[in-house]
């Protein structure tokens, strides 16, 4: 099974400040990490091809930078990684951004799965997954939960909604994104984490990927950011408990069931 | 362990490269250094498990990669509860191809990124969570006679809830026992020497000057600008616990390694 795992590099606070001009996230001077959701998936690519065999390659769109987090996806056991690299692709909405991936998936060629986490915890769109299934005209199945069987030409899966879960059965080549009840991702190893630093990672441009300059960047974006905000703060209140220590423990036990936290 | 104690080797911890270092290489070669003189002073090295939660990679595959010595009695690894089991057997395992034998088994402290042990993975079907006890009990029951297991002591949680937790430990194989880190005379410490006369007890010694992280240790604030001279301190654990082995915490390798001949004389 030939798996693409699309992956992010987020900035790694949840305290991201937003360029008021542009409302885009201002990245330069922030930590970054691997978009959390994107481990799952790729834990979830690696385990199929522990399981059935084949081949994982991860793929980012990002600036030189990126490059981090796909020697990471090489450390826990990616086999290899393209790196889609090029001011042509700054300025990307989620459209745009799919577009592109779905090229490059066409290029690598033979694809029988493409896994995303279910969103990037910068944009918190959850668009990339659905968008890259339809560039591509593939089946998808998004909030995937668990993999419940894998056939030769078809995966059973388990999709999580509010009031339980959905069984799918999709034809190969499918796009899931999944949820982070999926698995328990692994943490690189020192082998791995030694083989990615000394790996090299292809970058490709728009015109190796055949991306149409109309459908990429700022002009392959037709989203535009009006206004962003701050969430107003939430609302918090202090509860001071006295009494003994047993009656401190029912009392807190009171509000946490109050709050249906317990 | 308490041929160690007799014989003064000094317990030193060795904290291994981080996940996300940007100088990976660079970090390598300073463990394998730290690791190297341990060794060749006769000491033994003491290799944490993703200490304070911080994502590192695990000493058995840092000595494995690096092909450092391992002189069973010179070699601890930290093992804690935040591991998926397939991943625990590989590190006991490691353990044993190598011929590492102290393992010092803790509940430990876990982050969003490291995987906690299940009751069910271990055979602990009966406990709601996975503590040291359950993973001594694991070990014990899985590797019968492979390894000797030690234990922490905190004197700083209420006592009577310590003690009883120290018991359980010792009920499910643990035979020696590491303290919080001490500045002093502690009557707890005390109560515990009392108590198992015949338990060899390493007590921490701070050797840091970063009084924060050891406020953070023993869960009262100690003010930035005390005075805290660890060798000082060290000294003074020694006469107050002529009985117990001494575990270095953060020690200092350019400031106060060699300074640690002379702290406690060998026989």
């Amino acid at each position: 099974m030939k798996i693409v795992v699309c992956i992010k590099q987020v900035p790694a606070t949840s305290d991201a400040k937003i360029d008021p001009e542009t409302k885009r996230i201002i990245r330069e001077g922030q930590k970054a990490i691997l978009n959390p959701f994107d481990l799952y998936a790729l834990e979830e690519a690696i385990q199929l091809k522990e399981t059935y065999g084949g081949e994982v390659i991860a793929v980012t769109m990002g600036p030189p930078k990126a490059d981090a987090v796909l020697r990471e996806a090489i450390a826990l056991g990616a086999d290899r990684a393209v790196h889609l690299c090029d001011s042509a692709f700054g300025g990307s909405d989620t459209w745009a951004t799919s577009y592109v991936l779905a090229k490059a998936i066409e290029k690598i060629g033979g694809v029988d799965l493409v896994l995303c986490g279910k969103q990037a915890v910068d944009g918190d769109t959850a668009q990339v997954g659905p968008g890259i299934a339809a560039h591509l005209d593939w089946v998808q199945a998004t909030y995937v939960m668990s993999v419940e069987r894998v056939g030769t030409t078809s995966i059973t899966v388990k999709r999580m909604h509010e009031e339980g879960y959905d069984l799918c059965e999709l034809s190969f080549p499918a796009v899931l994104t999944v949820v982070k009840d999926i698995n328990t991702p692994r943490v690189p190893t020192l082998k791995g984490r030694l083989a990615a630093l000394q790996c090299e990672i292809p970058v490709w441009k728009p015109a190796d990927i055949g991306a149409e300059p109309s459908k990429i960047g700022l002009a392959g974006s037709p989203t535009r950011v009006v206004k962003t905000q701050p969430p107003e703060p939430r609302q918090t209140r202090t509860v001071r408990i006295t009494g003994t220590p047993q009656e401190c423990a029912k009392a807190l036990i009171r509000e946490l069931r109050l709050r249906s936290l317990v | 362990m308490l041929h160690h104690i007799q014989n003064r080797i000094y317990h030193v911890e060795i904290l291994p490269p981080k996940q996300d270092s940007e100088k990976l290489l660079e970090d390598l070669d300073l463990f394998a250094f730290k690791y190297n003189r341990v060794m060749e002073s006769g000491y033994c090295a003491c290799i944490t498990d993703n200490a304070m939660g911080l994502l590192a990679f695990q000493g058995t595959e840092v000595i494995e990669e690096l092909k450092l010595p391992v002189y069973p009695e010179q070699v601890m690894i930290h093992l804690n509860t935040f591991h998926t089991k397939k991943n625990l057997d590989e590190i006991l395992h490691s353990c044993i191809s190598l011929g590492i034998r102290y393992l010092l088994v803790v509940s430990g402290d876990g982050s969003e990124r490291l995987p906690k042990l299940k009751p069910a993975d271990i055979g602990a079907e009966g406990a709601e969570t996975v503590t040291s006890v359950e993973l001594l009990q694991y070990i014990r029951r899985e590797y019968p006679g492979k390894f000797t297991l030690g234990v922490a002591f905190n004197p700083y949680e209420p006592e009577e809830h310590e003690f009883a937790k120290l018991e359980r430990k010792l009920a499910a194989g643990a035979s020696f026992v590491i303290t919080q880190p001490l500045i002093e005379k502690n009557p707890v410490v005390d109560r515990l020497l009392a108590k198992h006369p015949g338990l060899p007890v390493i007590v921490e010694a701070w050797m840091s000057k970063k009084l924060h992280l050891l406020s953070d240790a023993v869960g009262y604030p100690i003010p930035e600008n005390t005075e805290y001279d660890p060798i000082e301190t060290l000294k003074s654990l020694h006469r107050a616990y002529p009985r117990c082995g001494a575990y270095l915490s953060l020690l200092n390798f350019k400031t106060h390694y060699d300074l640690l001949r002379d702290t406690w004389q060998s026989k």
